[in-house]
């Protein structure tokens, strides 16, 4: 009795975990976009300084970066394609990890850019790669959380979809009526 | 029967409920495609904004040199470029610990000094003072005291963060220093105010990522008065004195 009972009250819980999970990252994605967005062109030095692409490149990904940053953050926010938008998530942030690490590995002494700002930094001041990176994994742990378990509290995917039909939502009605998805299964 | 009944039923169920996911499926394959629509339309604002934000034209400055994102003192031997914004702390810096021997050097025409007033913390002022201080820098140059107008800017560099000093400052700096009414009337005609975007976007295609950046020769070198004399050093011609050749 107690595995099926431990088993409903993650059921009941998760939906709720999502939704915090969700808007958590959707705020780290809002902030991260609209920090950048009042100004463009420091985005686009911002890209420029780690060194990866040209200047013309850069502009593109600069001036683009916070736009689809914003994108992914109203559909986190909406729960609107939760898992299409931790996927994207889920991307931008290993592309973000990969950048600073390049950036570490190739000694450059710059400011991540992650939320606004950016460039290179002055003599004498030590860049915070690691803490960059720890953070933006907490982030990546987040959409991977997501990525597996979309379906959450207040989210415009229920609305708009119907009522999910997937192996868990079963469960979780079976789970409801009392009986256990083993005795389902014998019978 | 009641057997039978119920199977029917639990068909019927598992019917339904396959129609239900291709539905679902349908809708979602939708509303993804949709996204990808909407962030590459995003993407694409986004870029219309920055480039329709970017000024084509701007005035270039007298003494500017070639690439029209610098001002040149001196005619040396030895190229020393040196890119900076006058609300940078650092540069402040660097200018008060190596200004007047390099500002010596060029002079001494032993370099070929080209300063870069360029505008990379105009979101750390409340005034977009990185642009304009740049600006009036441009005037200056015109009005023959770029260098003393640089000191000036240094010497009365604002905190970050606050409101930099206004465009009457900037003029009454100026005079200070004997600019001319002529100066102050580019100041406030803005004439040079699209020439920092200029100065900044050449500093960036050049790799320039934060200021204070010197080039000695096209080489980096790390701002410091004991590396900019090492590196000139070094590029110097061997002869003792400097000749003519």
């Amino acid at each position: 009795m107690s595995v099926p009972r431990k088993a409903s009250g993650w059921q009941a819980a998760q939906p709720w975990i999502s939704l915090l999970v969700r808007l958590a990252l959707a705020a780290v994605f809002l902030g991260a976009g609209l920090s950048k967005i009042t100004d463009l062109a420091g985005s686009a030095r911002a890209v420029n300084a780690y060194q990866l692409m040209s200047w013309p490149a850069a502009q593109v990904v600069g001036a683009v970066q916070p736009f689809v940053e914003i994108v992914i953050g109203l559909l986190l926010l909406a729960g609107l394609v939760t898992r299409f938008a931790a996927w994207l998530a889920a991307i931008g942030l290993v592309i973000f990890i990969s950048g600073i690490a390049s950036a570490w590995a190739r000694g450059l002494s710059i400011d991540c850019g992650c939320f606004s700002k950016g460039g290179q930094l002055p003599v004498g001041v030590a860049p915070n790669y690691t803490w960059d990176i720890v953070r933006d994994t907490l982030f990546l742990a987040l959409a991977i959380f997501l990525i597996l378990y979309p379906s959450s509290r207040f989210s415009l995917d229920a609305k708009v979809l119907g009522p999910p039909v997937n192996m868990e939502e079963e469960f979780d009605e079976q789970a409801r009526a009392g009986a256990t998805p083993d005795g389902e299964d014998g019978a | 029967m009641s057997k039978r009944a119920q199977e029917q039923r639990q068909t019927a169920r598992m019917v339904r409920e396959q129609i239900a996911r291709e539905k679902r499926r349908k809708r979602t394959l939708w509303i993804a495609v949709g996204t990808v629509a909407v962030l590459v339309i995003g993407g694409m604002i986004g870029y219309a904004i920055y480039a329709g934000n970017k000024p084509a034209t701007w005035n270039t400055p007298a003494n500017a040199n070639a690439g029209q994102d610098g001002i040149v003192t001196g005619s040396g031997p030895v190229a020393v470029d040196i890119y900076q914004d006058y609300l940078c702390p650092y540069c402040k810096q660097l200018h008060d610990s190596a200004g007047s021997q390099i500002e010596q050097m060029a002079t001494d025409n032993k370099i070929t000094l080209t300063i870069h007033p360029i505008a990379i913390l105009d979101s750390r002022s409340t005034n977009q003072y990185s642009t304009r201080a740049a600006a009036a820098a441009g005037c200056a140059s015109d009005g023959g005291k770029f260098l003393a107008y640089n000191d000036a800017l240094y010497g009365n560099q604002p905190a970050e963060g606050g409101a930099g000093p206004s465009d009457d400052e900037l003029i009454a700096t100026g005079k200070n220093v004997g600019l001319t009414d002529t100066f102050a009337t580019c100041v406030q005609d803005g004439r040079y105010m699209t020439w920092p975007v200029h100065t900044t976007d050449a500093a960036s295609a050049r790799g320039v990522s934060g200021t204070p950046s010197v080039f000695v020769n096209g080489t980096k070198v790390n701002p410091t008065l004991a590396d900019i004399q090492k590196a000139v050093g070094a590029a110097a011609p061997a002869s003792g004195s400097p000749s003519a050749s």
